[in-house]
């Protein structure tokens, strides 16, 4: 019986503090150290918390995480009876937050009731400790679910809760493996474990067999999957040169009760040893315990790979497929149309599924519900190939994610497949000297900002810290400092990116040069960014002054006054303007204006400018580092419900006309957010045609955002005569028109054709719809919006 | 007005939430460079915005070398009292001695109870936190060979086994505002922890001293033996002002040397997240400090 579960190795340590032997209370952590550098995957620590010999195992893990990098750790096992299963649920979910997903959790129901009752802690008969471990159980799953509505309530014979807060859920699905001898506990692993791990040496081996049965039956019996369960074997032994005891074992004694002896011999006894217990008993994870820093490096060596490999021909000789199957809750949970078993190895492990316990955090983003129905999460430019060349072959929506902040709200779907670089967030300076700045798309402006100010640097993005450097940087950046220093496309030296085929390829004004100017304003359309390079700019502090006025009185007179002040103003100023609809007949207009410069004389000068052309009614001006405006919150998700509506132009003046018209959109009641943002200066110094961001002669861009596209789009679409384009990123209406809005004839032509040469199957196609393929007629019917 | 005549100790008051992990560290690591004694982080199991205190108090011991660590203050209703004794002395050993154990009867029981915790009243959890002291303590006592018992109403031992002890003297603060708990600090801990923004007034110190002193004296104590601790929160301006801890680093020493001098503090503990101030507090308000208290002293 071969339940097919990729191999993994590790090393049990004692938890030895040394304190009575006079010992190094870090002995287990070198331990630890030593296995993760001998290349094993896993480390784990017995847990007797009654023993004073011995370290609490939760501190002593959470330890070992903080000094390795990379190898998993876990309890093995777990004495829950000494712990409230609540707080439990916590501190594994933030240890496993710590160590970035490396937590998985090993339980037991408490053996050494003796040792525990008299450390205060109330003796349960076995059949009560296995309830209490089920009750304890539910609770761990439940209160780490944070996509289920309201507090924890729970009362259990053991256990209670009565409205805990649900949360943090971990960095990943923890698995809950259960170390069990007793029926009742094997039947509990068959209904909720995720792994079995077998009591200690050859006492468990002679149970292999009998209780591999045993768990497969009630897993069955539940409606489980028993490859959903490792079966975990802790083993002891020594590399003696000459084996003086041992026994291969043959497929005949997995009928009966194993009859090992110990493991001792050469390491290819050893490999002879284990192949058989792996690929005909069933174990997936071999631990092996007894300190032994040499035995240790000889596992790792030289059985390690040896079983491996000879494994690995077994299987293939079988035709044993090697999968994760995830728990029936997670399985129950899948949509149609994905392949989930299929999902690349490199990509499976850091995948978020409905059923998953990090889904609430990553359905959704910063402006719409989403529920996708896989959301990989690469991270590497490799990882970013393997999830497009896996993802281009499912017949599902394909969306692509950095930060998920977009007002479009392109980086969600239903149903479909999300590729979220979040992980790829690296800022790294190249050349002090052009000032020459790699930044991957995963990195927020925030981080971007916060980074370059040591530099006395910036690079102007939006109004936002909390936007992705992948989404905005290809679509435009319309910024705080456009005016005077341009749009975030005009700093892009170089992108290296992932085509819809999964090849890698960088382009430059000199490499690929025609996809360096695709992806310079359509960038969604023609691959995934893996790194960008910019050219950013010497920024110091700058001035930043709020101006509110109170325009009741004549808003569009205000309009144009504001409009003409702007572009009239040193490309120094960027100002941003921020309405909402009239409130108690009461309309207020914000200005956000950004001066780049940290002389005071010359800020008050240029803030006055804007202030002279309407009664103020609040101001207040600061001169501050740049990246403070942008500061980001934290990286805590999205939690967004339901659909954004935005409608977006491109102003060339803020005529009487379209104040007018402005005005009777705001009275309208079909905007509750309404901006005008500077563009003009260093933005028009760029020939239109240079990138794919062609509409260069604009000196505004205006959006408004609503509850419906039946409402707002009657008044908007009244004003589009006003507006020589628009802005894709801040635009949610997908009718075809808009299309040719957002792209002039003849950049719209030039990108089909880089569309035919390197998206020829529409792969990138959640974003504007491009689809060279298809008539002019049907453009932005290839994506449907999520419902 | 008391001077206790420790040695003083500065700290920083970090928010451990959950929701920005590297700012936490990023704190933490900002502390130690700026020469902070004490790294200290509230413990409210219940609050899923925070990550475990334990977990991180662990996980954060094992990546700083010099600085101190401590919960700020430990909620012993959810946490069973000879497991922490262990812990602590565990995180003690591991760290060569740089954690000491803040710790507190638990003032929110309604989260506390939906956690599965017992609801006590304010007296029973001053009782139950000096049963919990008394185990935590038996249990550290490594070298005494009577049988551990304590038959406590909230917290039974009955022939646990003792050790390991930790590494140094781990001081007990008792995060403490009210009389009952001030009296179980003279009687039974190192230290008192209250938070300057809960008293009412400076001389709620001086008050609160008088109750811990009379109750350590009447146990066969001496009040030095009890370190006072706080909490401080302020804001760093270049205007002195007349408020307490609002204004330039100066202000700041000559006013936490007052605290010190008149009213028996010997450690300040900075709230406020925020990393600048943090290098600030470590860098010139503690030396300033210190200077003026010794000069004194």
């Amino acid at each position: 019986m071969d339940y097919g579960q990729p191999l993994s190795f590790g090393a049990t340590i004692s938890p030895r503090n040394g304190a009575r032997a006079a010992g190094d209370p870090l002995a287990p952590v070198v331990l630890a150290q030593r296995a993760e550098r001998a290349g094993l995957d896993l480390v784990t620590v017995a847990d007797h918390p009654y023993q004073p010999d011995f370290h609490e195992t939760w501190t002593l893990l959470s330890w070992i995480a903080g000094s390795t990098d990379r190898i998993r750790i876990a309890p093995n096992v777990l004495n829950v009876p000494m712990r409230l299963p609540t707080v439990v649920a916590r501190a594994a979910a933030s240890l496993d937050l710590l160590s970035d997903g490396r937590l998985e959790l090993g339980l037991g129901a408490g053996h050494y009731w003796e040792a525990m009752s008299a450390m205060g802690i109330k003796r349960l008969e076995s059949a009560e400790s296995v309830a209490a471990l089920a009750e304890a159980i539910e609770i761990l799953r439940d209160l780490w679910d944070t996509s289920k509505p309201g507090p924890l309530h729970f009362a259990g014979t053991y256990h209670r809760a009565s409205g805990a807060e649900r949360g943090p859920a971990p960095a990943h699905r923890i698995q809950i493996w259960i170390g069990a001898a007793g029926p009742r506990m094997l039947d509990l692993i068959g209904r909720v474990g995720d792994g079995w791990v077998l009591p200690g040496g050859t006492a468990g081996l002679a149970r292999l067999a009998d209780g591999n049965r045993r768990i497969d039956r009630a897993a069955v019996a539940a409606g489980r999957d028993p490859r959903e369960i490792r079966r975990v074997l802790n083993l002891t032994g020594s590399f003696a040169p000459s084996s003086a005891v041992s026994s291969a074992v043959s497929s005949e004694m997995l009928s009966g009760p194993f009859a090992l002896e110990r493991f001792d011999g050469p390491p290819t006894q050893w490999v002879e040893q284990l192949v058989p217990l792996i690929v005909d008993g069933g174990i997936s994870t071999v631990l092996l315990s007894g300190d032994d820093p040499a035995a240790i490096d000889v596992f790792a060596a030289e059985v390690v790979p040896a079983v491996r490999e000879a494994v690995a021909v077994e299987r293939a000789a079988r035709g044993t497929t090697v999968r994760v199957v995830p728990p029936l809750r997670v399985r129950a949970a899948r949509r149609d149309g994905i392949d989930y078993d299929g999902v690349p190895a490199t990509l499976a492990d850091d995948a978020v599924e409905p059923g998953d316990v990090r889904y609430g955090a990553v359905r959704s983003n910063y402006l719409r519900g989403g529920s996708p129905g896989l959301v990989l999460r690469p991270r590497t430019a490799e990882e970013i190939a393997d999830a497009v060349t896996w993802a281009r072959t499912q017949p599902v929506p394909l969306s692509v994610r950095s930060a998920g902040h977009g007002i479009s709200g392109r980086s969600t779907n239903d149903g479909g497949i999300v590729i979220d670089v979040g992980h790829l967030r690296r800022i790294e300076v190249l050349d002090q000297a052009s000032r020459r700045v790699r930044i991957e798309p995963g990195a927020r402006w925030g981080e971007v900002a916060a980074a370059l100010r040591p530099h006395g640097w910036a690079l102007s993005s939006g109004d936002s810290g909390g936007v992705g450097v992948g989404g905005l940087a290809t679509a435009g950046g319309v910024g705080f400092l456009g005016r005077a220093h341009g749009l975030t496309i005009d700093h892009v030296r170089a992108v290296e990116l992932v085509l819809a085929d999964g090849t890698a390829v960088r382009a430059t004004e000199d490499e690929n040069a025609d996809l360096f100017w695709g992806m310079r304003g359509a960038g969604f359309a023609l691959g995934i960014v893996t790194a960008f390079e910019f050219e950013v700019d010497q920024v110091g502090d700058v001035g930043f002054g709020q101006l509110t006025f109170d325009v009741s009185e004549d808003l569009p007179g205000f309009l144009v006054r504001w409009g003409a002040a702007v572009e009239a103003s040193p490309r120094d100023t960027t100002s941003f303007l921020t309405m909402g609809p009239p409130r108690a007949g009461k309309t207020v207009a914000h200005t956000m204006n950004v001066v780049d410069s940290d002389d005071p004389d010359t800020v008050i000068e240029r803030l006055q400018r804007l202030a002279d052309i309407a009664p103020l009614a609040g101001q207040q001006a600061l001169i501050l580092p740049y990246d403070t405006l942008v500061s980001a919150p934290p990286r805590g998700g999205h939690q967004a419900a339901g659909e954004p509506v935005s409608r977006s132009g491109l102003l060339e003046h803020v005529t009487p006309e379209f104040a007018a018209a402005a005005d009777r959109l705001l009275r309208s009641g079909t905007t509750y957010f309404f901006q005008i943002r500077a563009l003009g200066g260093a933005t028009t110094d760029v020939e239109p045609e240079a990138t794919a961001f062609a509409h260069r002669s604009a000196q505004f861009s205006v959006v408004a955002m609503g509850a419906s596209h039946d409402r707002i789009d009657p008044v908007w679409d009244a004003m589009r005569h006003h507006f020589s384009g628009l802005y894709l990123s801040f635009e949610t209406d997908q009718r075809p028109e808009r299309l040719l809005e957002a792209f002039p004839p003849a950049t719209l032509a030039r990108l089909r054709e880089l569309k035919r040469r390197y998206d020829p199957d529409n792969v990138f196609r959640d974003n504007f719809p491009l689809a060279s393929g298809v008539p002019d007629g049907a453009i932005g019917k290839a994506t449907g919006r999520v419902s | 007005m008391t001077d206790y005549g420790h040695d003083l100790l500065f700290g920083s008051f970090i928010t451990p939430t959950n929701q920005d992990i590297e700012g936490v560290l990023e704190l933490t690591r900002v502390s130690e460079a700026a020469g902070l004694d004490l790294a200290t982080f509230q413990d409210h199991p219940y609050q899923a915005a925070f990550l475990d205190t334990w977990t991180l108090l662990s996980y954060l011991a094992s990546r700083t070398d010099r600085i101190r660590l401590a919960g700020n203050v430990i909620n012993l209703p959810l946490r069973q009292p000879a497991v922490l004794a262990r812990a602590v002395a565990s995180l003690d050993l591991l760290s060569g001695g740089r954690i000491e154990l803040g710790l507190g009867a638990g003032g929110f029981w309604d989260p506390i109870v939906a956690m599965g915790g017992e609801r006590l009243s304010a007296g029973e959890s001053v009782r139950a936190l000096a049963e919990g002291i008394e185990i935590i303590r038996g249990i550290w006592d490594a070298d005494n060979h009577t049988r551990l018992v304590v038959d406590g109403s909230f917290h039974r031992v009955d022939g646990a086994k003792r050790g390991p002890a930790p590494a140094h003297d781990v001081g007990i603060w008792l995060g403490a505002l009210k009389p009952r708990m001030l009296r179980l600090i003279g009687r039974s801990a190192d230290g008192w922890l209250p938070s300057l923004g809960y008293l009412k007034g400076l001389q709620q110190i001086a008050e609160s001293n008088m109750i811990i002193d009379d109750a350590a004296l009447a146990a066969g104590r001496e009040p030095a033996a009890i370190r006072r601790l706080l909490n401080i929160n302020g804001q760093l301006s270049a205007q002195p002002s007349d408020r307490l801890l609002v204004g330039p680093p100066r202000q700041w020493a000559e006013q936490l040397a007052a605290l010190a001098l008149e009213y028996g503090v010997s450690a300040f503990i900075l709230a406020g997240d925020d990393r600048d101030t943090l290098a600030l507090f470590g860098q010139e308000i503690a030396p300033a400090t210190r200077e003026l208290v010794a000069a004194e002293r």
